[in-house]
């Protein structure tokens, strides 16, 4: 048994930590939203190392590391806030990898690769949350077999009103084929037909509705079979669970809940100790969940529950740390901007995005303790 | 025992929540806090219909009228009613001898020597201070005070830059038991609040979950999230009539606390609840629950929020330390 990092991994991990140094401002986990250039220019400096693409196989025009690298990299970028992983190199660059035509990955891969392009994720819409799988947006293929029509609503899109593409999830079968009806299109913003609202959010920031009306998109941009996205949105999804809540945010809201205290002179109050301790204790509990899902991915397992525990037990850390900011930190917490503020109000979606914590329970209670229902 | 209000009680509640149904409401909350403004409209209209006085009007025996302007308060949060109610309605008329000019804020006189954000200061025409065994009625000059920006609900302000109040010097001091006064007056509006704001967060989450579906029901079908709003309505519940008995009791300071302390908590339970089961569109603007749940953790702010409450309630009840 070692929860470390071997020397080769460390190393990785500092030479992540030297890059981001130059990023130590950019707030981009917390803010993105506000600072997507600043962001993409970040994503294209990594690039310039090829770590957008440092997991996938050489053949494709990766580095072919493993998952280890991928977490390092990514719970490091997290913990310097300067941004969360990009879809465009995860989901959907992996989905291509996998699924996709010769044609496909040429067309798409080195455009992802190099930072050039990037996705959102169009997979919830207005009665489509929880229960993906009872989606409605309809794409229709044309007589003559070359091309979709999309036409429908997406709702809850994070980011979509800067990325260049959407990854879209579309029933192609009948509406009770549930998951076995849908496919899965690559579809260009600016394309005819598309539109995105802003659906402003308590953080300060928005999410997005996205509308398709009669969105032609060709035959070369579905990706895997018509019908067969639920198993690809899984894979890919599983592809991902090391990195989905990396614990390095956990870590800094605490260290920067303990910086802000001691600057106020209340680190010395036993019960602001007790309750520190209390938190520091569940971050470390968050950690030991997180590495669980890597060392089961590592293992070649199934991490499934695992990152199903991990996704609960992270974002209500990051709540409960949240709580004690605004408990802590008196009406001078309730300014808009400040860093107790900005630390409560980046918590406050982590328990629905991603998949609900009440899924979540659902998927441990079913697999891991095998009850029914 | 009744725990049923009587037919001038009764009517009180029915009339204020008739004023509110033509000035208040989420909509217009909405409007007033993207604004940072005060309601000047439905202050005036809750002054000429009498409600800012109430706890006066209706006093017996020189007893104020403790329950009849919690429950003006309570149903006014309720609304999201963008006024200071509490201070007005219970904090001033316990205080005062004579009614003070509106709107009237509450702080505590460290708010002022460490400027703090403080509800409805950059509002204020009249500013009850808590000193530690003094409470004091100042009149701030306008620009005293400057609106701070914030989510949580209310307008806010905070003493502006160069600006000072020194309230043993420019205030009226209240005299004898003024600051125990002021201390457990404002903990009752704060509880007060706190209810009405609740049960409307909840009331909205309910109304929500009753239409949404999922799965091919309900969200509100779900055993597991009844079981999670029920028990948000008992907190609820408890709250209410905890605040309620310490409201008849003119702000017995036993009573006091453990309405505070109960529904101060009870108010983090409701936060968190009807976000999480709301769901995605819980965190947008365009849901009015923000109307209310934001409100929740501006309250538990002020006072000491739920460790003062639990603190008060135990050396009321056991003696200080």
């Amino acid at each position: 048994m070692n929860y470390g990092f071997n020397s080769e991994e460390l190393a990785f991990r500092d030479e992540v930590r030297e890059f981001l140094a130059d990023y130590a401002d950019l707030d981009g986990f917390y803010c993105q939203g506000h600072r997507w250039p600043e962001v993409r220019s970040m994503f294209s400096a990594m690039a310039q190392k090829n770590w957008l693409a440092l997991t996938w196989p050489t053949e494709f025009g990766g580095l072919g590391k493993g998952p280890v690298h991928e977490y390092i990299l990514w719970n490091e970028v997290a913990y310097a806030r300067a941004a969360r992983n990009p879809l465009a190199a995860g989901i959907v660059a992996k989905s291509i990898i996998r699924y996709g035509t010769a044609a496909q990955r040429a067309t798409w891969l080195e455009r992802i690769r190099t930072g050039d392009i990037h996705f959102s994720l169009c997979y919830s819409e207005p009665e489509a949350g929880s229960d993906l799988a009872g989606l409605r947006l309809k794409a229709t293929l044309s007589d003559d077999g070359t091309c979709y029509e999309l036409n429908g609503q997406k709702c809850w899109q994070s980011y979509a009103q800067d990325m260049d593409f959407l990854w879209v999830l579309a029933r192609t079968g009948t509406q009770d084929s549930r998951g076995r009806g849908l496919s899965l299109f690559i579809c260009d913003k600016a394309a005819n037909g598309v539109r995105v609202a802003p659906l402003p959010t308590l953080d300060g920031d928005q999410l997005n509705e996205v509308f398709f009306d009669g969105v032609r998109v060709s035959v070369e941009q579905r990706i895997g079979d018509e019908n067969g996205a639920w198993s690809i949105i899984g894979e890919a999804l599983a592809d991902e669970r090391h990195i989905q809540f990396p614990p390095g945010r956990v870590r800094r809201d605490l260290e920067d809940l303990v910086a802000w205290l001691n600057d106020h002179d209340l680190g010395h109050d036993p019960m602001v100790r007790e309750r520190m301790a209390d938190l520091a204790a569940r971050v470390l509990e968050t950690e030991m969940l997180g590495r669980k899902v890597l060392a089961t991915m590592v293992a070649g397992g199934n991490a499934t529950v695992d990152a199903a525990m991990n996704k609960i037990i992270h974002t209500t850390v990051c709540q409960d740390i949240a709580r004690a900011v605004l408990d802590l930190g008196g009406p001078e917490a309730l300014v808009t901007g400040n860093r107790p503020e900005l630390i409560w109000r980046q918590s406050l979606t982590e328990t629905i995005g991603g998949g609900t914590s009440e899924i979540m329970r659902s998927v441990v209670s079913r697999q891991l303790l095998g009850l029914g229902g | 025992m009744d725990f049923d209000l009587n037919e001038d009680q009764q009517a009180v509640l029915e009339s204020v929540e008739r004023l509110l149904a033509q000035h208040a409401g989420p909509a217009r909350a909405v409007a007033l806090n993207r604004a940072g403004d005060y309601d000047h409209d439905l202050h005036a209209a809750l002054e000429a219909a009498g409600f800012n006085q109430i706890a006066r009007d209706l006093a017996r025996d020189d007893t104020l009228a403790g329950l009849e302007a919690a429950l003006t308060v309570e149903a006014i949060a309720r609304s999201g009613g963008v006024v200071a109610a509490a201070a007005q309605m219970l904090v001033a008329p316990a205080l005062c001898e004579r009614t003070i000019e509106g709107p009237v804020a509450i702080c505590t006189v460290g708010e002022l020597t460490q400027p703090t954000p403080v509800r409805f200061a950059a509002h204020a025409r009249s500013l009850l201070v808590l000193d530690d065994g003094d409470a004091y009625l100042v009149s701030p000059a306008p620009g005293t005070f400057e609106p701070v920006r914030t989510s949580f609900g209310y307008p806010m302000g905070r003493l502006s830059e160069g600006a000072s109040v020194e309230p043993d010097r420019e205030g009226q001091a209240l005299g004898a038991g003024a600051a125990d006064t002021l201390r457990n007056w404002w903990r009752l509006g704060l509880a007060v609040e706190a209810v009405g704001t609740m049960d409307a967060a909840l009331g909205h989450t309910v109304e929500y979950l009753r239409q949404r579906r999922q799965f091919g029901r309900t969200i509100g079908s779900f055993q597991a999230v009844q079981h999670r709003l029920s028990l948000c309505a008992i907190e609820v519940e408890a709250s209410r009539w905890l605040t309620r008995e310490a409201a008849f009791h003119n702000a017995q300071p036993e009573a006091v606390a453990a309405a505070a302390a109960y529904a101060l908590q009870a108010a983090d339970t409701l936060f968190t609840e009807t976000h999480q089961l709301s769901g995605a569109i819980g965190f947008t603007c365009e849901f009015d629950l923000h109307v209310w749940s934001m409100r929740l953790l501006a309250l538990r702010q002020e006072l000491g929020g739920v460790g003062a409450a639990r603190r008060a309630l135990v050396e009321a009840r056991w003696g200080a330390a």
